[in-house]
């Protein structure tokens, strides 16, 4: 039902700050777009625009074509999500839900029924007649999404809706808001801060920084393939490993060598950086990309003294320090080390991240 | 609510200390006008007495009955006080001028504040919640239009009110008296509107609401205790104004209750007790709107936390 | 259906011709004052202030422009007919009038007298409220009373009160023995003013005692438990808490007082009307003999634009001092 276009659009305060730098991005009709980024690096700031809440100074916004920048927000087809509900404390919670289809003149059976539904499907229905202040977080959250759900609206935006819930709740509902987008069949914009909730409920991820997109994708894509550092540590938990070396010729093949550590590069990217020797890298390791499995061919290797372990449940997370560098490795139960032996681990070659020391910039997917 | 006070004195001395400082402060603000009801209802004869009678032994309600017997007094050319050019030809001797001068501060009173709602709700929620150019403009000229004392305005309004025939129109008491008060109700009203939360008005406006409609249905029910407390202000600052109702008001018909009761402590004649039941009528009402709404004017001045 | 109402003030871009139409922005001013602001809130915020401009340009605006001017010409409503313009003539008589400054002498004694008296037993009482005990919310509403006074019935209250024939000041003093005779209280030159102070400090105190309990009553509960935890004993708390949070607000509101007590005329008027023997004559006080009883307007108007100037300055001065602490 709608389509959304940024277009070179940016955001400056009178005082210098900018908050948006030549933001150009397409949503799709019906996507579901997650806005993933530290605080203050510009994801409120977007949605806020696409909702009329904050203007624009440059560049241009569409809704559709038709360029919206003037348009104030309760002429824009638009319901929201906020982080703390912002529900109408002095009403009735079917107040709450039926406010915005009231003001916009539905009649009254039409909202009877639409507020119902909503509330059925929410299963919110016996708390119609309380007000805000007698309802838990949980309940709260369930209202302001009926709120924003009866309006039936050409975009649904959510600003970190899930953050002040307790973590087995924000779990259940990220399934929630999964399934009411798949029944809504309506473009959702979500603005989260936690990766791993980007990472289960987006089409496609926008990764943004201090006001500057850093990569737009699908969750696959960018965390197999982060276009820079700050991308590919900001997804995966725990963050992806990052030593620092050089490339070099090491019995006949382009490796990653730092001190007696050597990888062999997988030969796609060996050709992506070859005659290189000498040039200054970061590699990345994800925690996950290394095996325990014995024996480790030279290439594969990386050993290190064992500094700590600690148990997470299902798993273990081994620190070990390479050729001074601490690296966080991600092992099965089984492995069994102590504090200050010698590990030695295999690594997945092909899974290797390789980035530019100077720009961060992933020396392989652009 | 916290132990603020140094107290270090034993747990049981603080409860006591706390019972004297409270009868100290309530006597100090209740004896004077203990005293005042006392005298009111004493008879002219009792109340010359020396040592005074603090409690009436022959309690009367005489003084308070010639008020308003004396409504149907009539005011002739002999009756007639020559004095003051500004206060004007009244009669201070008779009391019929109580009760109709406390009417006309009534009306002007309740017509201050309707129209102080009208002006400041507005523009208190524009200051507060609008990003706007001329903002921190217009909080400046709103606080330094303030600090110009009413004997400033004297002069200048004197003239205009008599240029355009304004004169003992009650009109111009409420123009005046409306801009004196609307700018301390925008202050008042506009650090409430501040404390209440941003988000209601976003959600407000996403919702369908323009922003005449979030100010009505969405901020100004939560604002009750503010605008309560704004109406009180108002109200009793209309109610209890003179020096500009002594320019403005010139005959017995529009003059105001302070201007009334002004009039009566200038003349020797009157008796002390008349002036004293004068006194007590003139203070109940604002003392009785005043207690009743109490709790308002704390809460009402204090940002409230609303959560939502 | 979706856009409705945007779409007829805005043509459609065609998706052919991206460049045809670069943007639709109103080239309004606001640009050029470099704000993020939508004109349909700079339209609100301005229709929503209008009226507050409105009522703020007549009693602002027009009394401070008009008398000033009035103040340049030499009107006497007794001679309303010659109005000479005399440039500042008024304000040259008023400042070589020893009068004049005797006044300013006592409005500035009956100014830190008062302000002072104030703003001691206003914090007492404040601090008093602010504890939580039974009773509180009567002496609360007690406390209101003098406050919802109109200021000719106090002026009227503390007259008798003062009275020298029948008065209760005298009849108590009496009685426990403290003097012999019945004494003039309002008819002594030198005890006037204090009394006059007296009548006002007791009618200003519930609103500054509830400014201040206003301040004490935004100081974060938090600060105090974490001072507990760090070791402080009440009195530290006290010291260190509770007096540097208060010093704003309590700096408001002494600002407030002062101006109060500057202008302040109706109990004048009621007790002593500027005697005796203009014991009690001070500046706002002259205003009125001026404009009323000699009806020498332009002076009046002079003299009461030097108040309003001094007023505005020494304001200024002390927001400007307490802010830095701020």
């Amino acid at each position: 039902m709608a389509r959304i276009k940024f277009d070179a659009v940016g955001k400056k305060y009178p005082n210098g700050f900018v908050a948006l730098e030549n933001l150009n991005l397409d949503i799709e009709d019906r996507e579901f777009l997650v806005l993933l980024g530290p605080s203050g690096c510009g994801k409120s700031t977007t949605l806020n625009m696409i909702a009329g809440l904050e203007d624009v100074t440059d560049g241009d916004l569409y809704f559709d074509r038709e360029v919206m920048n003037t348009v104030p927000p309760h002429k824009r087809d638009v319901a929201m999500v906020f982080q703390s509900y912002a529900l109408y404390p002095h009403k009735t919670v079917y107040d709450n839900i039926a406010f915005g289809l009231r003001m916009r003149k539905h009649p009254k059976d039409e909202i009877d029924r639409r507020v119902r539904d909503a509330a059925r499907r929410l299963e919110i229905e016996p708390l119609l007649e309380r007000r805000p202040d007698q309802l838990s977080g949980g309940q709260r959250q369930r209202v302001a999404l009926g709120r924003a759900m009866v309006r039936q609206p050409a975009v649904f935006l959510m600003d970190e809706p899930l953050s002040n819930l307790d973590a087995a709740l924000r779990i259940s509902m990220r399934a929630e808001i999964k399934q009411l987008h798949q029944a809504m069949q309506t473009t959702f914009v979500y603005v989260t801060h936690d990766q791993a909730e980007a990472l289960t409920l987006a089409d496609r991820i926008v990764v943004m920084r201090g006001g500057v997109v850093q990569q737009i994708g699908s969750p696959d894509a960018i965390y197999e393939q982060p276009r820079n550092m700050f991308v590919a540590a900001f997804l995966g938990n725990p963050p992806i490993n990052f030593i620092d070396g050089r490339l070099a010729r090491h019995e006949g093949a382009l490796v990653f060598r730092r001190g007696e550590l050597a990888l062999a590069l997988p030969p796609d990217m060996a050709q992506r950086v070859a005659g290189q020797e000498g040039r200054e890298v970061v590699l990345g390791i994800r925690a996950e990309d290394v095996t325990e499995q014995q024996p480790v061919a030279a290439g594969e290797r990386v050993q290190g003294r064992v500094l700590s372990k600690l148990p997470v449940g299902s798993d273990q997370f081994y620190e070990l320090e390479v050729e001074g560098a601490r690296l966080f490795f991600r092992l099965g139960k089984e492995v069994r080390h102590r504090e200050g032996d010698c590990a030695v681990l295999g690594v997945n070659l092909n899974r290797l991240h390789l980035f530019d020391k100077g720009s961060s910039n992933s020396l392989v997917w652009h | 609510m916290q132990a603020v006070l140094p107290l270090p004195i034993a747990r049981l001395g603080r409860p006591a200390l706390l019972l004297l400082g409270s009868l100290l402060f309530a006597l100090y603000v209740l004896a004077p006008v203990a005293w005042l009801v006392s005298s009111s209802f004493q008879s002219e004869a009792e109340i010359t007495s020396k040592p005074p009678h603090w409690v009436p032994h022959q309690p009367t309600a005489h003084n308070f009955r010639s008020i308003f017997e004396a409504r149907e007094k009539v005011v002739t050319y002999e009756n007639r006080r020559q004095g003051d050019t500004a206060t004007g030809g009244f009669i201070p001797s008779t009391a019929g001028n109580l009760l109709p001068g406390m009417w006309n501060s009534l009306i002007v009173a309740v017509a201050v504040v309707l129209l102080n709602l009208v002006v400041s709700v507005p523009a208190a929620y524009a200051l507060a919640k609008i990003r706007f150019i001329g903002r921190s403009a217009s909080i400046y000229f709103m606080l330094t239009s303030r600090v110009i004392p009413d004997i400033a305005l004297v002069v200048p309004f004197f003239l205009f009110v008599q240029k355009l025939g304004l004169m003992d129109n009650l009109l111009s008491l409420v123009i005046t008296y409306l801009a004196v008060t609307v700018p301390f109700s925008i202050f008042i009203l506009t650090g409430y509107f501040e404390s209440l939360p941003d988000e209601l008005d976003k959600a407000a406006r996403v919702d369908g609401c323009s922003r005449l409609q979030t100010l009505l249905l969405v901020y100004l029910p939560l604002a009750l205790p503010s605008l309560v407390a704004v109406v009180l202000f108002t109200f009793l600052t209309s109610w209890n104004e003179f020096l500009l109702a002594l320019m403005f008001t010139q005959t017995p018909a529009s003059q105001t209750m302070p201007i009334v009761v002004a009039s009566f402590t200038s003349d020797f004649n009157i008796s002390f007790s008349f002036i004293n039941a004068a006194g007590v009528l003139a203070i109940i009402p604002p003392v009785i709107i005043a207690i009743l709404f109490e709790r308002y004017i704390v809460a009402g001045l204090t940002a409230g936390a609303v959560k939502g | 259906m979706t856009h409705a109402a945007a779409r007829e003030s805005v043509p459609p871009v065609e998706a052919g011709a991206p460049e045809a139409v670069r943007s639709r922005r109103p080239a309004w001013p606001w640009r050029w004052f470099g704000q993020p602001v939508s004109a349909y809130d700079q339209r609100s915020a301005m229709l929503l202030l209008a009226p507050m401009v409105l009522v703020l340009m007549v009693v602002a605006v027009f009394p401070v422009v008009y008398s000033f001017w009035i103040s340049l010409f030499d009107l006497k409503l007794t001679r309303p007919h010659r109005v000479p313009f005399v440039w500042f003539d008024n304000y040259a008589k008023i400042f070589q009038d020893s009068l004049f400054w005797e006044s300013v002498g006592r409005t500035t004694s009956f100014t830190v007298v008062s302000v002072s008296a104030v703003m001691l037993v206003a914090t007492l009482m404040a601090l008093l409220l602010n504890e939580d005990f039974r009773g509180r919310r009567i002496l609360s509403a007690i406390l209101l009373i003098p406050w919802a006074i109109p200021y000719v019935a106090n002026g009227l209250m503390w007259k008798w009160i003062y009275d020298s024939g029948y008065g209760a000041l005298n009849g108590l003093l009496r009685q426990l023995g403290f003097i012999d005779k019945y004494l003039v209280w309002l008819g002594d030159a030198d005890k006037t003013l204090l009394l006059i102070a007296n009548a006002f400090v007791w009618k200003e105190l519930p609103l500054a005692t509830i400014l201040l309990l206003v301040t004490l009553k935004s100081i974060r509960a938090d600060l105090y438990s974490a001072a507990k935890v760090d070791g402080a004993n009440v009195w530290q708390r006290f010291l260190h808490i509770t007096l540097p949070s208060l010093v704003p607000g309590f700096a408001l509101v002494m600002i407030y007082e002062t101006m109060m007590a500057i202008r302040h005329f109706d109990l004048f008027f009621i007790l002593t009307e500027g005697g005796p023997a203009e014991a009690s004559h001070v500046v706002a006080w002259q205003v009125y003999v001026e404009t009323f009883r000699k009806l020498a307007f332009g002076t009046g108007a002079a003299l009461a634009y030097i108040m309003a100037i001094a007023t505005f300055t020494l304001a200024f001065f002390i927001i400007r001092s307490t802010s830095r602490k701020l």
